[in-house]
């Protein structure tokens, strides 16, 4: 793919760059493309990119730690990336509680839910418990959750089963969705390229099984 | 009607030569071809204008948005997002609230409308697959519903003209159900892909180059396409075809071309002796009823939005609306069949990750390759198969499944890591016969909020069409076993019936059906109104069969033939 490769460009600046291009063709039909200046429009737009220490809207300082750990429980780092809270699920998720009164209750009862469960097994709140305490919780979740597939969820669990699966899959997307998760994937896309081709790698590999 | 106090003439200077109603792909190109021609033309499109920097999300990441992706507030955790995702639709919908419609008892029908230059063009799949004399004469073989009054050879000379304009991808195969066009060539297949041919050899089902809007070398100062794979975002460098980017922008350059946007049609106005001479319009902007007065009418609006523009232009000629004396206005509206499975392919897994993005959707496609067997199949008509898979871009939605399955912690990101690349998805897109359940009407009690009283949907699939989605469910299902997979899921969130719910194709078409006999069709062959010369109807409405080719590229190519008839006809005075 390298060959073809015409623009990499990796952020909000693809928009610029594109538009160039756009703008280029408009204005004199050109057959080929100034690519070199659509690049440099890029690199000049890169540095306008998002910063700043974020102010939580609407979950409160205990709520977003806990937020915080259960992300960084459900997509831990590893070698290959961080963990869903370094993808800024805590952020992401605030965001859109400030925004959804409904999904705002779903956080507020059951980050309030998981609170009151630790009370009552371990006499502290879920993100002051130690580790082994909060994994334990969500083993005894996710088999409960697992037992449900086949019969009723168990009744005593059953809050925790239903907001759990809503802090996974947003933890899961906030991590696929920030720039370290596509990375985790190896995802090589988004780009412009001359002509398409598929490397020898991939090819070497489908040509057995054909 | 046509003097109501509320409306503002317009004065004899502004007679334009056509007045085109809906910026799409039958209105750009009408508009187009037209303007090219010196025709002084007004176009009415009920939405605002578009600037494809601001609309278009292309190459856009996830993370640019607070909400990644998930729409605003999280609306698409909570089905209420934009339709197909935030970053991929570009505008438009299923409900518009200032717009409703009604659907009959008994009967589902969902109507995507996208109110904006341009309209669905602008994010549609580009699919663009010409109808056969075999599509257009169906019934001499098999007996089943209407057959075209015209045949390939009247439609082969405009599949040219708008395959050399629009630019479309493909290759020769001579196979007669798919006729062979003007193309671009097509991108190679991607490594999935190729075994998907190989498996499909085996079970008798060609796969071939897809045929799509999407041009792969410079033409009209078009760039070729780059090679994202995100055409359904809107294509800032109109690479893929738009009606917005490709006909009705450079058809304003001429002079000739007047933009009306925010203009929602409410009747075509007609005098004395019964001629069109111009649409009554409502001014979204400032709720002012208007009128727009030309020598001749086009109708574009889409199809069942065209129809209701004709069912409301009610007057004493006309009582039944215009152009109705058949009673076929609103009638034999038909979608496009869909099934979907998907599966998983454990061969897939370990091929080393690549850019799997290419030309947006798959390089290849199957045709219909049945066409000799309906006698032992038990349906009349065919479909072709859309597939998906690859190394998709990543972003919200796309870990739920394996995260569930993981339960927590390290093994989501390797599941996740695992399992990249090795999904596969089948789409059947078959041929749907016309029955006399399925229409659109004017509901009698509820009107819109701009007063036009609204549609009322009536649908109904019969057994061809039931048969077809269990065939389509069956092959798709051997193609994933032969491919050593498993199957993950049947039928989408539309088609959770064993079917695609009438309508969520978004190739409605045939509620104004073209034909020599004025009694049982709308137009004439050339999309004339049998019954007032100066009006024509160009989008999907004219359609007498739904084949299972994707209609855009034939509603380019038929609107181009009617632009041509009525310049001809214009030129001598016949309009």
């Amino acid at each position: 793919m390298s060959d073809s490769s015409l623009l990499q460009v990796d952020d909000i600046s693809r928009r610029d760059a594109l538009r160039r291009i756009a703008l280029a063709l408009t204005a004199v039909g050109a057959q080929s493309l100034d690519w070199a200046s659509a690049q440099q429009v890029h690199h000049a737009a890169r540095s306008a990119s998002l910063s700043g220490v974020y102010q939580a809207k609407f979950l409160n300082p205990h709520e977003y730690r806990t937020v915080a750990r259960l992300a960084e429980l459900i997509v831990p780092a590893d070698e290959r990336g961080g963990s869903a809270a370094d993808a800024g699920a805590p952020q992401f998720i605030d965001v859109l509680c400030s925004e959804n009164e409904q999904l705002g209750r779903i956080y507020s009862g059951g980050l309030g839910w998981f609170d009151s469960w630790m009370r009552q097994q371990h006499d502290t709140s879920f993100v002051d418990a130690p580790e082994q305490q909060q994994t334990e919780m969500l083993d005894a979740i996710v088999a409960a959750e697992e037992s449900g597939r086949e019969s009723e969820v168990d009744t005593e669990l059953g809050p925790g089963v239903l907001f759990f699966d809503w802090i996974r899959k947003m933890s899961v997307d906030a991590y696929y969705s920030s720039e370290i998760g596509i990375k985790d994937l190896r995802y090589q896309g988004n780009g412009a390229y001359s002509e398409y081709t598929v490397p020898k790698e991939a090819l070497d590999f489908i040509k057995p099984l054909l | 009607m046509l003097n109501t106090p509320m409306t503002q003439g317009s004065s004899k200077s502004d007679v334009f030569d056509v007045v085109v109603v809906g910026a799409g792909a039958g209105g750009g190109t009408m508009s187009r071809v037209m303007a090219g021609k010196g025709a002084k033309v007004a176009l009415l499109e009920a939405g605002p204008k578009l600037v494809p920097e601001e609309e278009f999300k292309e190459h856009d990441w996830p993370y640019h948005y607070d909400h990644r992706g998930a729409g605003p507030g999280g609306a698409g955790y909570f089905g209420r997002g934009k339709p197909f995702g935030f970053m991929r639709t570009t505008s438009g919908g299923w409900e518009l609230p200032d717009e409703p419609y009604t659907v009959g008892a008994g009967s589902e029908f969902v109507w995507f409308r996208s109110r904006i230059v341009g309209g669905r063009t602008n994010h549609y799949g580009r699919m663009s697959f010409r109808l056969s004399e075999w599509d257009l004469k169906a019934r001499d073989r098999d007996g089943v519903g209407p057959n075209w009054p015209i045949g390939y050879v009247d439609l082969a000379p405009y599949y040219d003209k708008a395959e050399k304009f629009i630019g479309v991808t493909g290759t020769h195969e001579g196979i007669p159900s798919a006729p062979d066009g003007v193309f671009h060539e097509p991108p190679p297949p991607k490594a999935h892909e190729l075994l998907v041919q190989a498996t499909g050899k085996k079970l008798g089902i060609p796969f071939i180059a897809n045929r799509r809007a999407v041009i792969t070398r410079s033409i009209n100062g078009r760039a070729a396409c780059h090679y994202c794979g995100q055409c359904g975002r809107g294509c800032l460098t109109a690479s893929a075809y738009s009606a917005s980017q490709v006909d009705i922008f450079p058809a304003l350059k001429t002079g000739n071309l007047t933009l009306l946007t925010d203009a929602m049609a409410r009747e075509v106005l007609t005098n004395a002796s019964g001629k069109a001479e111009g649409v009554l319009y409502i001014d979204r902007k400032t709720r002012q009823v208007k009128r727009v007065i030309g020598k001749s009418v086009v109708l574009a609006a889409s199809t069942c939005e065209s129809a209701r523009i004709l069912l409301n232009s009610k007057s004493k000629l006309f009582p039944n609306g215009l152009a109705n004396g058949s009673g076929m206005v609103g009638r034999n509206l038909m979608d496009t069949v869909g099934l979907s499975v998907s599966g998983y392919v454990p061969a897939l897994e370990g091929m080393p990750v690549y850019n799997t993005d290419g030309f947006g959707s798959a390089h290849l496609y199957a045709p219909w390759w049945g066409y000799n067997d309906h006698g032992r199949l038990g349906f009349p008509r065919g479909y072709h198969i859309e597939f998906g898979g690859g190394f998709r871009m990543p972003g919200v939605h796309a870990g739920h499944d394996a995260a569930r399955r993981a339960g927590y912690g390290k093994r989501i990101k390797e599941r996740m890591r695992r399992e990249y690349g090795a999904r596969v998805g089948f789409a059947g897109r078959g041929e749907m016969i016309p029955n006399r359940f399925s229409y659109c009407e004017i509901d009698p009690e509820i009107v819109d909020d701009w007063g036009i009283p609204v549609l009322r949907f009536h649908f109904k699939f019969s057994d061809y069409e039931w048969k077809q989605a269990r065939h389509m469910e069956e092959t798709f299902k051997s193609i994933i076993e032969a491919l050593g997979g498993r199957v993950t899921g049947v039928g989408n969130a539309w088609e959770k019936s064993g079917i695609s719910t009438g309508g969520s194709i978004i190739h409605e078409v045939g509620t104004a059906r073209m034909g020599t006999n004025p009694r049982s069709s709308v137009l004439n062959p050339y999309c004339q109104a049998h019954e007032v010369k100066n009006l024509f109807v160009t989008d999907g409405s004219c359609f007498v069969t739904n084949p299972d080719k994707n209609p855009t590229l034939t509603i380019n190519a038929l609107s181009w033939r009617a632009a041509d008839y009525l310049a001809e006809a214009m030129r001598k005075g016949d309009v």
